[in-house]
């Protein structure tokens, strides 16, 4: 059933620029980059059960590294961008989440909290460096190399741009899948099912936490910089703790239990914000109720009622 | 292998590009004439979004009043201003999904930054409101083509302080700051500065506070101040911090005797109580006064239709919004009139954008070559002798654009420091 999905997903996603108007396209843009910051947290979460309220932090990361890069710095190569995004949000994870997987639960949810909050008042404050409220703008990038100058930019989003970010999400989902079936992801789970067992069987539960920790960020980072081009802008509220509440969200609404919630909850978390913003002005509270009935009646997400059994690997 | 994979992903961008908008979108040329609009719902800025949507609906509601624009009715499509990231998005629906022919919005320079290239890449006409693409003082976007943006944020300081320059010079040295903590605040408070220099005043700044935007307590700002012993205090707050920080301000003792300039306070002049708002104060409106003793027969409508249907008097954002809306019937008029009453192109439509006037709310205004909008402020000394409870402003000055907003391609503080004064 769970591969079913899968492969029904994929074909939908390979066959989206033929079937969708070129709108839905660019919606689907930041639901791929979502995905791959929520394949992150849901190590953090689903794995290794950690949940983070500061994820944004490392979304936001990457989308003003593909900022600097491509209009201070003039580097327009989208590979290029997305190392240094990944290398910078690992070389930022590690002394964040040395401080922060000493503690868990409800202590390491504030914490990561916190560390978002303070990256959003550094991007505020720090206006001569960050542009402050203002932001940077983020360049059309190259990709392989190519520049497309031929295709506006409405047809290199829903064109190359697409199918780059979809390849990207490809890769992010295997490498993760990889990691989670692994004996690494195995670890993470004794670790989140009972550390002090999974202490005992030498398991170095700090250890595995922070690399958890780091996994998630360079996912993050990645996501953000899927994010930072169709918006063409890096501004503070990418880091604001909303943003990271947004992602939470998103991987209880997909359900963080499955695979591909995250991938679910993010399309289906973008498709729904844009028919009902377009319907009420008070959507925040219809997202409202939709989290709390999702939370008290469905809390394995629709992905627990699209296919019950199937379980992360 | 490289060869192959770039030949996909040119084919891929191909197929995309073909089944996706041609180069230059195709709008309907018969039905309603669809105008997007971005308007801020929650937050801070949801009272301007507010504010601006009704100087929209006024100016749609006349227009098609009268017969449409060349004969086609508008219809309004409402969207949110939100974030940078969302409101592109919206953009985007707006203009791909909802096929509209121009937007009309947006009041965040923060978010203006992130439009103005869309605008451009959707070649879709974007008017803005209060928005700029003003990074700091200067412009990003010297050459637009599809994006029309609002008169430079600083305009209302810089008539501030020509005002506080003739008005009170030799009143005081003592100045001290308190702006909001983002780019409008700073940039605001340093032209002031620069425009004191330049009339050859004197000052001894005393304190620069730097609250949040959209602060509710300012018990703390208002202790500094009084430690500071201000002569005059200047502030750019646009939003519900103004009269919080008025009457927090009024209750500690600090508007007896201290002058205060409030170059922005006037958009929510209803909650600037005479309880706590002296008179004296030097008070801005924007590019709009309400009460303007010399208003024209259709500022007086508006005013009259604005109270019945909301009770409320209202703010400059309204016609901001009511512009926009009848300088895009004025530009589609005259460019049909060249194109030989066919309705005219997305390009000549921007063509007649260009330089156009028309009669707004506040008098006539117009965008110049450069797509930025020139308008009239208004600002005044507060006045308790009025039938409401709150402050208007006695005598109302007023100031154009040419004279409290650089020309074009040219620098904020190289402009200042040029004046003959």
């Amino acid at each position: 059933m769970a591969r079913a999905l899968g492969l029904a997903a994929v074909t939908a996603l390979v066959a989206a620029p033929w079937i969708l108007p070129p709108y839905h396209l660019t919606l689907l843009l930041p639901a791929l980059g979502y995905s791959i910051a929520l394949l992150g947290l849901n190590l953090l979460f689903g794995t290794t059960g950690l949940l983070s309220f500061g994820h944004a932090l490392f979304v936001a990361l990457g989308a003003y590294t593909a900022a600097v890069m491509t209009t201070h710095l003039g580097i327009k190569a989208f590979e290029l961008v997305l190392a240094a995004a990944a290398g910078v949000a690992a070389v930022v994870a590690v002394p964040v989440g040395l401080l922060c997987v000493r503690y868990v639960k409800i202590y390491f949810g504030m914490l990561t909290l916190a560390f978002g909050m303070l990256f959003y008042s550094f991007l505020y404050k720090f206006y001569t460096l960050t542009g402050g409220d203002e932001g940077i703008r983020v360049g059309r990038p190259t990709l392989l190399g190519q520049a497309f100058e031929d295709l506006d930019k409405v047809a290199f989003l829903t064109g190359p741009f697409y199918y780059y970010a979809l390849g990207l999400l490809g890769l992010a989902a295997l490498g993760m899948h990889r990691i989670v079936t692994s004996p690494f992801g195995l670890c993470l789970r004794a670790v989140r099912e009972n550390p002090d067992k999974a202490g005992s069987l030498a398991v170095g539960v700090r250890s595995y936490r922070l690399a958890a920790f780091v996994v998630a960020a360079v996912f993050g980072a990645v996501g953000g910089t899927l994010l930072a081009v169709p918006t063409g802008l890096a501004d503070p509220l990418l880091a604001y703790w909303t943003h990271s509440g947004n992602l939470v969200f998103m991987l209880l609404l997909g359900g963080f239990e499955h695979f591909l919630g995250p991938l679910v909850g993010a399309v289906v978390f973008i498709f729904l914000q844009d028919q009902v913003m377009s319907l009420t002005p008070y959507w925040r509270f219809v997202f409202g109720v939709i989290l709390a009935v999702v939370v008290i009646f469905f809390p394995r997400g629709l992905m627990g009622l699209l296919a019950p059994r199937a379980r992360a690997a | 292998m490289m060869t192959s994979r770039r030949r996909f992903l040119k084919l891929t961008g191909a197929a995309a590009a073909a089944v996706g908008l041609p180069a230059a979108p195709a709008r309907a040329q018969s039905g309603p004439v669809k105008i997007g609009v971005l308007a801020a719902k929650a937050g801070v800025t949801a009272p301007v979004g507010e504010s601006g949507l009704r100087g929209v609906q006024f100016a749609t509601d006349r227009i098609n009043a009268g017969g449409g624009i060349l004969g086609r009715r508008i219809a309004l499509v409402v969207e949110e201003e939100s974030s940078p990231k969302d409101t592109v998005e919206r953009f985007r629906k707006l203009s791909l999904s909802d096929k509209v022919d121009v937007v009309s919005g947006a009041v965040s320079t923060g978010v203006g930054l992130a439009l103005g290239p869309v605008a451009e890449e959707m070649k879709t006409i974007w008017l803005a409101w209060d928005a700029t693409t003003q990074k700091g003082v200067e412009e990003t976007m010297p050459k637009p083509r599809y994006s029309f943006r609002s008169c430079d944020n600083e305009c209302e300081a810089v008539m501030a302080s020509i005002l506080t320059a003739k008005n009170w010079k030799g009143a005081f040295r003592r100045v001290a700051g308190i702006n909001p903590d983002y780019s409008y605040g700073r940039d605001n408070w340093a032209a002031f500065l620069a425009i004191m220099k330049r009339h050859g005043i004197e000052v001894e700044v005393v304190s620069e506070l730097w609250p949040k935007l959209g602060s509710t307590d300012f018990t703390s700002h208002v202790a500094a101040l009084q430690q500071a012993k201000p002569d005059l205090v200047f502030s750019c707050f646009w939003a519900g911090d103004t009269p919080i920080f008025m009457k927090q301000a009024h209750a500690a003792g600090l508007t007896q005797g201290t002058k205060f300039v409030l170059t922005t306070g006037g958009g929510v002049h209803e909650s600037m109580k005479k309880a706590f708002t002296p008179e004296g104060v030097l008070l801005g409106y924007n590019s709009m006064y309400f009460e303007h003793p010399r208003a024209s027969a259709l500022m007086k409508e508006f005013v009259r239709w604005h109270h019945e249907q909301f009770k409320e008097w209202p703010n400059y954002e309204s016609d901001h919004g009511y512009f926009t809306v009848v300088a895009y019937k004025a530009a589609v008029e005259r460019a049909a009139k060249a194109a030989g009453g066919r309705w005219p192109s997305v390009d000549q439509i921007v063509a007649a954008l260009e330089g156009v006037e028309v009669e707004s709310l506040s008098g006539p205004r117009r965008y110049r070559e450069d797509h930025i909008m020139e308008a009239t402020f208004f600002q005044g000394y507060t006045t308790h002798k009025n039938k409401h409870d709150f402050v208007t402003v006695d005598p109302v000055e007023a100031m154009g654009t040419k004279q409290i907003q650089k020309p074009s391609g040219v620098g904020l503080y190289d402009w200042i420091n040029s004046w003959k004064v």
